[in-house]
């Protein structure tokens, strides 16, 4: 049995999980579906979604804040981070614009979630 | 030249944008003061996600979610004066402001890059944010070495410039942003060693907790504060303590943590320093100004939203209450000489809460409902709320669970309760079997 | 002067044969050794009662047992910037007192250099103090302290116009209970008068209707209209521009590492000092280094007074609260409860920046450079000021600072050339009133200085120090016309205390070089405010990077090592 606490939203239902013998994995505590997932995840491939920053080639705004747009392995997370702090942005995109792949760590984009590049 | 607007709304984060946006909407003639060059407030630098599911149902990024805000904002006329302070605000009327007849409007000194500038406006609504509790005021003592960062500024050195401002670090205080630090840093190679909170309970909400510091195995000590700090040019150590049940430290439980920066994130405070000098009652335990339904203070003109009127814990409810407000701005702006005082109700609460908001109903127009943010003094199990006018009781919920960082937001109806001045909505909690 | 009756006396109140004094030359020497520091100081102020009549002061040579007293804090700076200066005057220390005199000196064609071992002037008493300017109330007559605070208060309209540095006289207050019947009060005229302190007494009335916030079981009050305020690092920091605008150099991360001295017929001379930036041959050398001008005097072989550092706490409160005890601008009140035995009590002050400051307490504490905290000593300061008015708490308090005061076993200013080595001039043992005394000490030794070296006068000598302009405090119309001409004034980066860039950057461009967080701070008050940088200290520091081309990364909060931030976060390798 393992305890958790749901981070789908702020509500942060504390959940009980426990794989069964037979492979099913139980879950109590939860107050919706998204709990039940979260579980469920958090009992086979724990996913989590990354946000950060990165370098822009632009003095006026320096770090353009970026997230990858669905939730990524956890264990992907070190992987991710080091691709991170590689990229530099060298165009003025805007928010939801994509910045990278995250091939071939995981699946995903990282995507801009500010668009500080082009509006003043 | 003065320039002549109905609303006048200070300040570009969260509350402002959506403020101003529904202040134009209900057809005002619209100023949006900002003091920094970028609108969007700290949501600049909030670049984790999380923003947004009550309001869209999505876990935005910070910038993300005001970005929503801005889009909306350019579609509007609203003029927006980015990098300008506002230096002084002053009635137009009487004497003071709190006085009948309600002024009729406000004047601003503002000033930018441009030079000086008056305008007036007929209403002005606060949304000035808060500020963050420094290591002086709660009380760390020992040398003045650099590397003592609140939560805030360490998060704008991180995210806005990049700059890593820690190499291995205690975190004071676990506050939400606290805890997003305790991951960002993280995440960015520094060494958290760990979160001392003096309370006994955790100030942060519990996903946090867990997606913060759980995923990154960074320990949460509670009951535990720094007590002294080390180094003469930058930071050496922190002195780590015990605290009793009234938080005050144990002699004797004093450990020594070498690490080279200590992050705040021991609370935050209401900024309302206009709100004072127009005369505005502060509440004693929000710091906020003393609020109606409609986020109007008790200057008739004066309204406030977001974070100047009470710390929120969630944008969503933040970006709510600049619309009550700027919907009620507007609106008091092109009625005003309707206005009439001591026309209200008021709310009351007992000890079981540590404040509800708003703290009185204006009953000028017909109240339907009033939307009710509380918060509770301690952490309860299953609890039932009730409003009662009178004998009458109005409303009943039940909660599983209550705890102080989590501020309920809930719906009173009012229609066919006939409120009249000087009527009190007591509210009350009683712990269920 | 008997040394056995002193003899006789210390061992009657600490024991036989534990503490001795003998005549050294000219003056005393205390031997002995204890654990006990304050006992060693008791032993001190008791020796000391008898040096009246000797040229010199009590030197104090009991050894504190198990102590220790750390090495004094040192620039790791080594070059030879300085190596064969030959200056006239070389001036050992920054605070006040030093930059009053390298200023005063300045009038004169004289090479005079100034160093500091910090990385800025008034780091050390000069920035920790309470700003007060003294009436002169608890002072002997026959003192130096009460000879030097009479004309240097006298002379701080003038100081403080030339020098572009606020300054107010509102006086100062004395209350007294309700029950003190107020006949007293005006009994005390009489001591007030022998002593030259105008005052006045004040009636109830008349007193709550200026300090509203009094507790109200006071009730009359003493008023001494000649007391003022002053901010002490301002002050200090305009002396030092000045000078260097007048042909002084301050050589700041300079400390004296030692001295050789020579001696003919009897005299001794300083030959050299040196220092971490070289050897300087100067003329003459002053000593105004604070809590380490018994340090410097030794190596002049001219050790004839002592220092024990005295510890003094303040509280800065946020202004909001200000106005609801004191009307006026930069008034001083305190209370006639509770009188410390070598602090006039502290109290609490309207300051010119219109903060209230509460303080200071005062600890002997063998450690020089001990400017911590602690929560005693906060409460110790509030629970003495809350006698004065109902309406303050400590959750006002905004910040909180130590001061080490050079207090010398006599109790008084140490001013005169020195008794064993011919050129040298101690400003030495300076502690309360020495920021009213400054002005003063300053213009005595430049002229002892002017009559010893006979300089012409600097012709081009200018008194005026230009400040930094202060756009808030301007005039609408005048601030409307200085931002169009510099947009940057318009700008504010500092909210609590409304500092524009155009002030920031102005600070970081003045003859006395700036380039910390800290030192802007000191000059243009960015940071000083209720959030105490919290949101305006990011912008300082990427001002001062910009303005001084430097990686953020380099930028200070203070001094060397006080670096900010550790570069690039992504340059750093990320740990699993």
């Amino acid at each position: 049995m393992k305890e958790l606490i749901c981070i789908s939203c702020p509500a942060g239902c504390r959940l009980e999980a426990e794989a069964l013998e037979n492979g099913e994995i139980r879950v109590s505590g939860n107050s919706c579906k998204r709990g039940l997932d979260f579980a469920m995840a958090e009992m086979t491939r724990p996913m989590r979604s990354l946000c950060s920053t990165v370098r822009t080639a632009f003095g006026d705004f320096p770090m353009l804040p970026v997230r990858t747009d669905r939730e990524i392995p956890k264990s992907a997370i070190p992987e991710a981070m080091k691709l991170i702090s590689g990229i530099v942005v060298e165009e003025r995109i805007a928010c939801g614009d994509v910045v990278s792949s995250l091939a071939p760590i995981c699946e995903g984009n990282l995507i801009a979630t500010s668009s500080g590049l082009i509006s003043f | 030249m003065t320039d002549k607007y109905d609303v006048a709304v200070i300040g570009g984060g969260p509350a402002g944008l959506a403020a101003a946006i529904a202040a134009e909407r209900a057809g005002a003639r619209v100023l949006l003061i900002e003091r920094e060059a970028r609108l969007g407030g700290i949501l600049k630098q909030c670049v984790h996600d999380g923003f947004g599911l009550v309001r869209f149902g999505e876990k935005l990024a910070g910038p993300e979610y005001a970005e929503r805000f801005l889009t909306q904002l350019r579609g509007t006329g609203v003029e927006v004066t980015p990098q300008t302070f506002v230096d002084e605000i002053s009635p137009l009327k009487g004497p003071r402001a709190d006085r009948v007849p309600p002024p009729t409007g406000f004047q601003l000194k503002l000033v930018s890059a441009k030079g000086m500038r008056n305008v007036r406006a007929k209403s002005v609504i606060l949304a000035t944010g808060c500020r963050e509790r420094t290591a002086r005021q709660v009380a760390i003592h020992g040398t003045r070495p650099a590397g003592i960062f609140t939560a805030g500024s360490a998060q704008y050195y991180t995210n806005i410039l990049g700059q890593l401002p820690a190499k291995r670090c205690v975190i004071l205080g676990s506050g939400d942003i606290g805890l997003i630090m305790a991951r960002r840093l993280t995440l960015e190679g520094a060494r958290v060693l760990g979160v001392y909170e003096a309370k006994p309970i955790p100030s942060g909400l519990p996903r946090n907790i867990a997606q913060c510091l759980h995923d990154f195995d960074i320990p949460l000590h509670l009951s535990k504060t720094v007590t002294r700090v080390f180094g003469h040019a930058r930071l050496e150590a922190v002195e780590i303590s015990d605290v009793d049940g009234v938080m005050r430290p144990i002699p004797g439980t004093q450990e020594r943590v070498a690490c080279d920066a200590l992050i705040l994130s021991v609370g935050l405070i209401p900024e309302n320093e206009l709100a004072e000098a127009l005369g505005v009652a502060l509440h004693p335990v929000t710091k906020g100004p003393v609020c109606d339904q409609n986020g109007m203070t008790s200057v008739p003109g004066v309204f406030s939203c977001g974070n100047a009127a009470h710390v929120n814990d969630l944008v969503d409810y933040v970006s709510e209450s600049g619309e009550t407000a700027g919907r009620a701005a507007a609106h008091y702006a092109m009625n005003n000489s309707q206005f009439t005082m001591n026309h209200y109700a008021s709310l009351s609460v007992d000890d079981s809460f540590l404040y509800a908001m708003p703290q009185r109903i204006h009953l000028r127009e017909p109240v339907d409902e009033i939307t009710v943010f509380f918060r509770s003094r301690e952490e309860r199990g299953k609890t039932r709320f009730t409003a009662r006018l009178g004998n009458e009781m109005i409303l009943n919920k039940n909660y599983r669970q209550l705890r102080p960082p989590e501020m309920e937001r809930l719906t009173v109806p009012l229609e066919g309760a006939e409120l009249k001045p000087g009527d009190v909505i007591a509210l009350e909690m009683e712990e269920m079997a | 002067m008997n040394i056995e009756k002193i003899n006789k006396e210390l061992a009657k109140r600490f024991g036989a044969e534990k503490y001795s004094v003998k005549a050294r030359r000219e003056h005393l020497v205390l031997e002995g050794e204890s654990g006990d520091w304050q006992e060693i100081v008791a032993a001190g102020y008791l020796a000391a009662k008898h040096t009246g009549k000797l040229p010199g002061c009590l030197v104090n040579d009991v050894k504190y047992l198990d102590y220790e007293q750390p090495a004094m804090r040192m620039p790791s700076i080594q070059d030879d910037s300085l190596e064969g200066a030959t200056p006239d005057v070389l001036i050992i220390g920054g605070g006040v007192v030093g930059c009053a005199i390298a200023r005063e000196l300045s009038r004169w064609r004289l090479d005079v250099l100034l160093v500091d071992k910090e990385c800025d002037v008034a780091l050390h008493s000069s920035s920790r103090n309470d700003g007060m300017i003294h009436p002169g109330l608890d002072i002997h007559k026959s003192s130096q302290k009460y000879k030097y605070n009479k004309l240097g208060n006298a002379m701080y309209e003038q100081i403080c116009a030339e020098l572009q540095v606020p300054f107010t006289r509102e006086g100062q207050y004395l209350c007294f209970p309700k029950k003190l019947p107020s006949f007293l009060l005006y009994l005390t005229k009489l001591y007030w008068r022998y002593l030259d302190v105008p005052s006045r007494v004040l009636r109830r009335k008349e007193l709550f209707g200026i300090l509203p916030g009094l507790q109200a079981d006071l009730g009359s009050a003493l008023f001494f209209p000649t007391a003022g305020s002053v901010c002490p690092y301002s002050l200090t920091i305009a002396y030092a521009e000045n000078a260097i605008q007048n042909g002084a150099r301050v050589s700041l991360s300079t400390a004296v590492l030692g001295m050789d001295v020579t001696e003919e017929n009897g005299r001794q001379r300083i030959k050299a000092v040196r220092t971490n930036r070289g050897t300087i041959r100067p003329a003459l050398v002053i000593n105004a280094a604070g809590v380490f001008c018994e340090d410097i005097a030794a190596m002049a072989g001219d050790r004839f007074f002592s220092i024990h550092p005295r510890r003094g706490t303040n509280s800065i409160l946020d202004k909001k609260i200000s106005d609801s005890v004191s009307r006026y601008h930069a008034s001083t009140l305190m209370t006639g409860h509770a009188k410390g035995a070598h602090t006039k009590g502290g109290g609490v002050i309207r300051t010119v920046h219109d903060n209230l400051l509460l303080g200071p307490n005062a600890v002997e504490s063998p450690e020089k450079e001990d400017f911590t905290t602690s929560p005693e000593s906060i409460k110790t300061v509030f629970d003495k000021q809350a006698k004065t008015s109902e309406r303050l708490n400590q959750g006002q308090i905004i910040t909180y600072f130590t001061g080490v005061r050079a207090a010398t076993f006599e109790e008084d200013f140490v001013i005169r050339p020195g008794l064993y080595t011919e050129n040298i001039i101690h400003a030495a043992g300076i502690q309360s009133p020495g920021l009213t005394a400054a002005p003063a000490i300053g213009a005595a030794l430049a002229d002892w200085v002017a009559q010893r070296l006979k300089p012409a006068p600097n012709e081009a000598f200018n008194p005026i120090r230009p400040a930094i302009v202060n756009a808030a405090a301007l005039p609408d119309e005048e601030r409307d016309a200085l931002i169009k001409q510099n947009p940057d004034y318009g700008v504010i980066l500092c909210r609590c205390e409304q500092v524009s860039r155009g002030e920031i950057v102005a600070a970081l461009r003045r003859p006395l070089s700036c380039d910390s967080v800290d030192g802007v701070k000191r000059r243009v008050r960015a940071g000083m405010g209720r959030c105490q940088g919290g949101f305006c200290g990011p912008l300082v520091a990427q001002e001062i990077a910009k303005e001084l081309r430097i990686p953020l990364e380099r930028v200070r909060r203070s001094g060397e090592g006080s670096e900010l931030l550790y570069g690039s976060i992504k340059d750093t390798e990320v740990t699993s």
